[in-house]
C-alpha cells in the first residue's frame, strides 16, 4: 500500500479519541488486511511503537495480518463431514491450491492463502448441511457430496487453473 | 441553517410536521437492520416503482423499527385525517396491491396489523384521526398493550435520517429548555429526582454519577456513550441508534452541559454498520442545524462528538476497557478505583453511560424527574427495553415498566413458547446473567430481585428456552463465549474460565466424573470473587444458576451419561420405530454416513456405531418414525 | 509534608502516608501479602489477584479487593488472612502452577501457602521462549513502555493465547538491551546472553544488540544503544572523551586526575 495513501488516512483522523483504531480499520479496508510494511510506516509517521500496533492488531478480532484471497473456501469440520472424509477434502484442496499447512495461527483458526491472493482456505465448525457431507462453501455458496475428484470442477468456476 | 432562538426552532418544527402530515397519503417503510434483512429495502423500491408508474402523489419515507420483529417487514400508511395504519409481513409482491388500495383511500385488509389514532411522543402529542374501525387498535394488540414506550417513543414512526422529523415531534426542545433556562445543577437535580439507573446492566444511579463527575477535578471533561452492546441476543441499543439517533445525541448534549464536558465519544461496535451510518448522518445534521459543535443554539456552550468504532472485542463493553480502546490501546480493563468519574479518558473525569440511559434524558427534562419516577417500582424507576428472543412466539423488542413480572413479558407479550411448547427457563443478562426457571417467572424485572435469583438485569436480553434446551449445554455455550472473549489480563478469568469450559465439555461428551461439579463450583466461586472486571466476575453466573436450578440435568449427564433434553450428541441415540416406519428409504438416502439399512417397504434401522446424530433422518421422515433417546 | 493516616491491619493500628497503598504499608510493616505484578515504579496494575485483602470498615465498599490498588484512608480496616482469602489464594496458586510449570519461584510461592499440586491441566510448551515460567504479570511490558518509552515488546493476542514478545516475533529494532525487563521479572523467565560483542535477548526473538567496547581496556561493557539512551538523559553530561570508556577505566582516569591534582599537577587531556 502506497505511503501517500497512509499519509492521507492519517491526515483525516485528527481527534485523538478513537484515532488509532480508525486508522487501522481504514488501512485494512483499503488493503484487505494489515500489511506489515504499512504498520512499520505508520509507526514511524505517528510515533507509536510497532509493538503497540502489533498488539492492537492481534488483540482485536477484526484485524487480519494475513492477506485474504479473492475467494474464500471453507471446509466444514462437523462430525458428519469428518466421518465422510473432510480431512481428505482439505488435503486435496491444499494440493490443488499449492498451499502447505505448516502451523495453525495463534488463535487456533486455520486459514491459508495462495500466493497470487486468489484463494483463502479455512475451516469452520458446522454449516448444518450434514445430509450433504462432506461440505465445502465457496464465497457463501454451499457445495455438498464432495470427493477429491470433483474439486477441480468447482474451483474452475472461480478462475482456478491447473498448474 | 443554524438555530439560535425559539422562533427558528418552531419554524423547523413546522417543516418537520409537514413531512409527517404532508396533506396527502404517506407511506413509511420500516428500515432498521431487521427490516432490511427481511426484505424491507426491496419493498421500499417496489413501492417507489409502483408509485412512479402510476404517477401518484404520495410521500414515501423511511422509518425505523417499532420493535415487533416477528411481523416484519412493517409498513406505515397514513391518509390525511385518518389513523396511521401499520401493515405487517409486507413482501415485494404486495407493493402493487398496496398502491392499488391506496388510490381508493384504503389498504389491503389482510395486511393491516393495527391502527394508531393518536400517539404520545412525550415531547408532543400527535393526532392522526379516526376511521378504519375494522382494523384493531394498537392498544388491542397484546404485544403492544402491555408495553410502555418511553425510550422507544419515536422508533418506527419518524424518519431517523431526517432531523426535521425529530424536531417536528418536539425533539431538541428539551435541549433548548436545558441550555436557555436551566443551570447544570438544576439539570442534575432533575436526573436525581427521576431515580434513573444506568441501563447498561450495573444500574448505578445516573444523577449521582453525573454529580461526581461534575465535582471532579480536571482541566477537561468527557462524556462517553457505551454502544458496544456485545451480549449475544441483545439488540436494544442497535434499534435505539438506528431508529432514533437524535434522542441519543440530545441526551449527551444535555449531559455534557450539566457535567461540564467539552467532548463526547460514542463507542459503537463495528458489527453495527447501519447504526454507525445513521449516527454519522445524524451528527452531521445536528451540526448543520447548530445543535452540536461550537456555540450551540447561539449560546457559548460548545460540545463535539466523535464516533469511535470497536474492532471485535466483547470486553470493550467494560467501561475501563472501552476507555483504553478509545485511547488506542488493547481493551484491557483497569483496576477501579480510580473510577472514570475521577480519572477516565486521557486521565480526565469522564461520565460513561449506556445508549439507553442517555436516551431517557430528553424526556426527563421535558416531563420532569418526578413524572419519570411515577413509572416503575421502589428503587426501580422508569422502563427498560428488552430483546425477547429464543423459543418464544412473539420475538422482538419490548419496553415495559421496571417491576413487570417476567411471566407477563413471556406469556402475555411474548404469547408463550414457540409452537405452543412449554417454557422451561429464560436467561437474562446475556453471558453475565443467569438462567431463571419457569417456577420463578413471577420474579419482576427489578435490579435487586433479579440479582437475588442469581441473574442480573444486564443490558436487556431475554432468551427463552424450552424442554429441548439442555441446560448443561447452555452453560457450556456461555462459558465458551466468555472464555474466548476474555482479555487475558488476570488469571482467574483467563485460565479459570477455560478450565470450567473443558470440564463442561467433558460432561457433555459423557466423560463426566464424580467430583466434576465440585471443581466447577470451586473454580466459579474464585473466578467470581477475584476477577479484575465484570466479565470475569459474572461469567460464572450461567454455570452457577444452571447448577442451582437444574442440578438434576448435570447429574443425569455425569452419573447416568444421559442428556434429558436430548441435545448432547454423545449422550443420545437415534432410533427408528418399527411400527411407524413405512420403509420409504428416504432416511437411508440422506444419511451422510450410510448408517441406515433396510429394504424397500420394510422397517429400517440405524446402526448406532456409525450414526453421527446429525438429525438429517429425523428432519426428512414424514411418519415421525425417528425418535431420539 | 504528607499527612499521616491511621489504619488498622488485622486489628492492629499502623501509621501510613497519604497516597500510599495498603500493600506498600504491609510490606514495610512485615505483614505478609503475596503479590506478583506490583512494583513501586509503576501504577498499580491489578493483574495477578494475589494481594487480596478484605475491607471491614472505612470509606470503601466492604469485601475483597486488591491491596495494591487500595489507597490508605483514615479509619480503614482490613484483614489479610481470612478463610475466604486463603481459599481463593489456593485456587489462584493452583492456576499459576498450571500456567508456569517450570517456574521454581511459583513453586516456592505456592509451597509457602501449602499448595504443592494443581488439579488443573499443566500448560507445557517445549518451544516457549519464556521457558514456561511467564505468569503474565506485565512488569516487563510496563518497564519497556511506561517507564522507559522504548516499546520493544508488548502483549500479543488476547485471552488464553496472550503472550509477550516482539512484534511479528522478529528481532526488535527498538530494543536497547537495557535488561530492565530481565530485572523486573519475578520468575526469571526472560533469557539473555552476552556473547562477545553482542547481547542476545534470547527470549525476545533472539534480538541482537551490539555491545560497546571500551577504547582503553577493550572490554565490552554495555549495550551501545543503552549508552546512547542514557548519555542524552544525563545532566550534567558525561565529560568529553568518557563516552567510549568503560566504568572501570573511568574510575582509573578519575582517580589519576585527582591524585595528580592533589599534587598540584593539572592533567590536560
Amino acid at each position: 500500500m502506497e505511503q501517500e495513501k497512509i499519509d492521507e488516512i492519517i491526515s483525516r483522523h485528527r481527534t485523538a479519541s478513537g484515532r488509532l483504531l480508525s486508522i487501522l480499520e481504514e488501512i485494512q479496508k483499503a488493503a484487505g488486511y494489515l500489511p506489515k510494511q504499512s504498520l512499520v510506516y505508520l509507526s514511524k509517521q505517528i510515533g507509536v511503537p510497532l509493538s503497540q500496533l502489533y498488539s492492537l492488531a492481534t488483540f482485536y478480532s477484526f484485524f487480519e495480518l494475513q492477506p485474504v484471497g479473492r475467494h474464500i473456501i471453507t471446509v466444514c469440520q462437523g462430525t458428519a463431514c469428518h466421518v465422510k472424509g473432510a480431512p481428505r477434502i482439505l488435503s486435496a484442496l491444499e494440493d490443488l491450491l499449492g498451499i502447505k499447512r505448516e502451523e495453525t495461527t495463534p488463535d487456533r483458526k486455520f486459514s491459508l492463502t495462495t500466493n497470487d491472493l486468489e484463494f483463502t482456505l479455512n475451516t469452520a465448525r458446522c454449516f448444518g448441511a450434514c445430509s450433504m457431507a462432506p461440505v465445502i462453501r465457496v464465497d457463501g455458496k454451499v457445495y455438498g457430496y464432495n470427493t477429491p475428484e470433483k474439486l477441480p470442477q468447482i474451483l474452475k468456476r472461480y478462475g482456478w487453473r491447473e498448474k | 441553517m443554524k438555530i439560535s432562538n425559539l422562533d427558528a426552532l418552531d419554524e423547523i418544527k413546522q417543516q418537520g410536521l409537514k413531512k409527517i402530515f404532508p396533506g396527502k397519503p404517506r407511506i413509511a417503510v420500516g428500515l432498521a437492520t431487521c427490516g432490511i434483512a427481511t426484505g424491507g429495502d426491496l419493498v421500499f423500491e417496489a413501492l417507489k416503482d409502483s408509485l412512479e408508474k402510476r404517477g401518484l402523489d404520495v410521500y414515501l419515507a423511511k422509518v425505523g423499527c417499532i420493535g415487533y420483529c416477528k411481523e416484519e417487514p412493517l409498513v406505515n400508511i397514513s391518509f390525511p385525517g385518518k389513523p396511521l395504519l401499520i401493515l405487517h409481513r409486507v413482501k415485494e409482491r404486495d407493493a402493487n396491491s398496496i398502491v392499488e388500495a391506496l388510490t381508493k383511500g384504503d389498504v389491503p385488509e389482510e395486511k393491516a396489523l393495527c391502527r394508531i389514532e393518536e400517539w404520545d411522543h412525550l415531547t408532543s402529542k400527535l393526532a392522526y384521526g379516526s376511521g378504519f374501525e375494522n382494523v384493531p387498535r394498537y392498544s388491542d394488540i397484546p404485544y403492544f398493550r402491555y408495553q410502555k414506550k418511553l425510550v422507544l417513543r419515536n422508533c418506527g414512526l419518524i424518519n431517523p435520517e431526517d432531523i426535521e422529523e425529530y424536531i417536528g415531534i418536539g425533539g431538541y426542545y428539551p435541549l433548548f429548555k436545558a441550555l436557555k433556562s436551566m443551570s447544570p445543577e438544576e439539570i442534575i437535580e432533575e436526573v436525581k429526582a427521576s431515580e434513573l439507573r444506568g441501563r447498561g446492566g450495573a444500574g448505578f444511579p445516573t444523577g449521582l454519577k453525573w454529580s461526581i463527575t461534575r465535582a471532579a477535578n480536571g482541566s477537561r471533561k468527557y462524556v462517553i456513550c457505551n454502544a458496544d452492546e456485545g451480549d449475544p441476543g441483545a439488540y436494544m441499543n442497535r434499534n435505539e441508534m438506528e431508529s432514533d439517533p437524535h434522542m441519543l445525541i440530545e441526551g449527551m448534549l444535555i449531559g455534557a452541559y450539566a457535567i461540564g464536558a467539552q467532548e463526547g465519544v460514542i463507542y459503537v461496535r463495528a458489527e453495527y454498520p447501519k447504526a454507525i451510518e445513521r449516527l454519522e448522518l445524524a451528527l452531521q445534521q445536528a451540526e448543520e442545524y447548530g445543535l452540536l459543535g461550537d456555540g450551540i443554539l447561539g449560546t457559548n456552550f460548545s460540545f463535539h462528538i466523535t464516533l469511535a468504532k470497536g474492532a471485535g472485542a466483547f470486553v470493550c463493553g467494560e467501561e475501563t476497557a472501552l476507555i483504553s480502546s478509545v485511547e488506542g490501546k488493547p481493551g484491557r480493563p483497569r483496576p477501579r478505583p480510580p473510577f472514570p468519574a475521577e480519572k477516565g479518558l486521557w486521565g480526565m473525569p469522564t461520565n460513561i453511560n449506556n445508549v439507553e440511559t442517555w436516551c431517557n434524558i430528553p424526556i426527563i427534562i421535558a416531563k420532569g424527574g418526578n413524572w419519570f419516577a411515577q413509572t416503575g417500582t421502589d428503587k426501580n424507576k422508569g422502563t427498560k427495553v428488552f430483546s425477547l428472543v429464543g423459543k418464544v412466539d412473539n420475538v422482538g423488542l419490548v419496553e415495559v415498566p421496571l417491576g413487570t413480572p417476567l411471566s407477563q413479558i413471556v406469556y402475555e407479550i411474548g404469547n408463550g413458547g414457540t409452537g405452543g411448547k412449554k417454557i422451561k427457563a429464560l436467561q437474562t443478562g446475556g453471558p453475565s446473567g443467569g438462567c431463571i426457571p419457569a417456577s420463578l417467572f413471577d420474579t419482576p424485572v427489578d435490579y435487586e430481585k433479579l440479582k437475588e435469583a442469581g441473574s442480573i438485569m444486564g443490558s436487556g436480553g431475554i432468551v427463552v428456552m424450552d424442554a429441548d434446551t439442555c441446560m448443561v449445554d447452555t452453560a457450556k455455550f456461555f462459558i465458551e463465549f466468555t472464555s474466548d472473549e476474555s482479555c487475558g489480563k488476570c488469571i482467574p478469568c483467563k485460565e479459570g474460565l477455560q478450565m470450567v469450559h473443558e470440564t463442561l465439555e467433558k460432561i457433555t461428551r459423557g466423560e463426566g466424573t464424580q467430583g466434576d461439579l465440585e471443581v466447577i463450583e470451586d473454580l466459579c466461586d474464585t473466578i467470581q470473587k477475584t476477577s479484575l472486571c465484570a466479565l470475569g466476575q459474572t461469567a460464572p453466573n450461567p454455570v452457577l444458576t444452571t447448577i442451582r436450578y437444574f442440578r438434576s440435568e448435570y447429574e443425569a449427564h455425569i452419573r447416568d451419561h444421559k442428556c434429558p433434553a436430548k441435545q448432547c450428541r454423545a449422550l443420545i441415540t437415534y432410533r427408528i420405530l418399527e411400527d411407524k416406519c413405512t420403509g420409504c428409504t428416504l432416511c437411508a438416502r440422506v444419511c451422510p454416513v450410510a448408517a441406515i439399512t433396510g429394504e424397500l417397504r420394510k422397517p429400517h434401522s440405524i446402526n448406532p456405531d456409525l450414526c453421527t446424530k446429525c438429525g438429517s433422518c429425523k428432519d426428512v421422515c414424514k411418519f415421525d418414525a425417528v425418535i431420539v433417546e | 509534608m504528607k499527612n499521616k493516616i491511621r489504619l488498622k491491619i488485622n486489628g492492629k493500628e499502623y501509621a501510613a502516608n497519604e497516597g500510599e497503598y495498603v500493600l506498600t504499608v504491609a510490606a514495610r510493616e512485615g505483614i505478609d501479602i503475596p503479590a506478583l505484578c506490583f512494583n513501586e515504579a509503576f501504577e498499580p496494575y491489578g493483574a495477578c489477584r494475589l494481594c487480596l485483602v478484605e475491607v471491614l470498615a472505612g470509606p470503601y465498599q466492604p469485601g475483597l479487593t486488591t491491596s495494591c490498588t487500595l489507597k490508605v484512608k483514615e479509619g480503614l480496616e482490613v484483614l489479610t488472612e481470612t478463610e475466604e482469602i486463603r481459599k481463593h489464594r489456593r485456587v489462584l496458586l493452583e492456576l499459576y502452577l498450571a500456567q508456569a510449570p517450570e517456574s521454581q519461584f511459583i513453586k516456592d510461592l505456592a509451597l509457602k501457602y501449602d499448595v504443592t499440586a494443581t488439579r488443573f491441566r499443566i500448560k507445557y510448551d517445549p518451544a516457549d521462549p519464556l521457558g514456561n515460567k511467564c505468569v503474565l504479570c506485565g512488569l516487563c511490558v510496563r518497564a519497556c513502555n511506561e517507564a522507559l518509552g522504548i516499546g520493544a515488546i508488548n502483549y500479543i493476542g488476547r485471552g488464553i493465547n496472550t503472550k509477550v514478545n516482539t512484534p511479528f516475533l522478529e528481532p526488535s529494532s527498538e530494543c536497547i538491551g537495557c535488561n530492565a525487563c530481565v530485572r523486573v521479572c519475578p520468575t526469571g523467565a526472560i533469557k539473555f546472553e552476552d556473547v562477545q560483542d553482542q547481547r542476545i535477548m534470547i527470549s525476545w526473538s533472539k534480538t541482537r544488540v551490539p555491545l560497546k567496547q571500551c577504547m582503553i581496556c577493550g572490554k565490552y561493557f554495555a549495550p551501545e544503544p543503552l549508552t546512547l539512551f542514557s548519555y542524552q538523559k544525563m545532566d550534567p553530561r558525561l565529560e568529553e572523551g568518557l563516552e567510549d570508556v568503560c566504568p572501570d577505566c573511568r574510575r582509573k582516569l578519575f582517580s589519576r586526575k585527582e591524585i595528580l591534582a592533589s599534587k598540584g599537577i593539572e592533567v590536560r587531556k
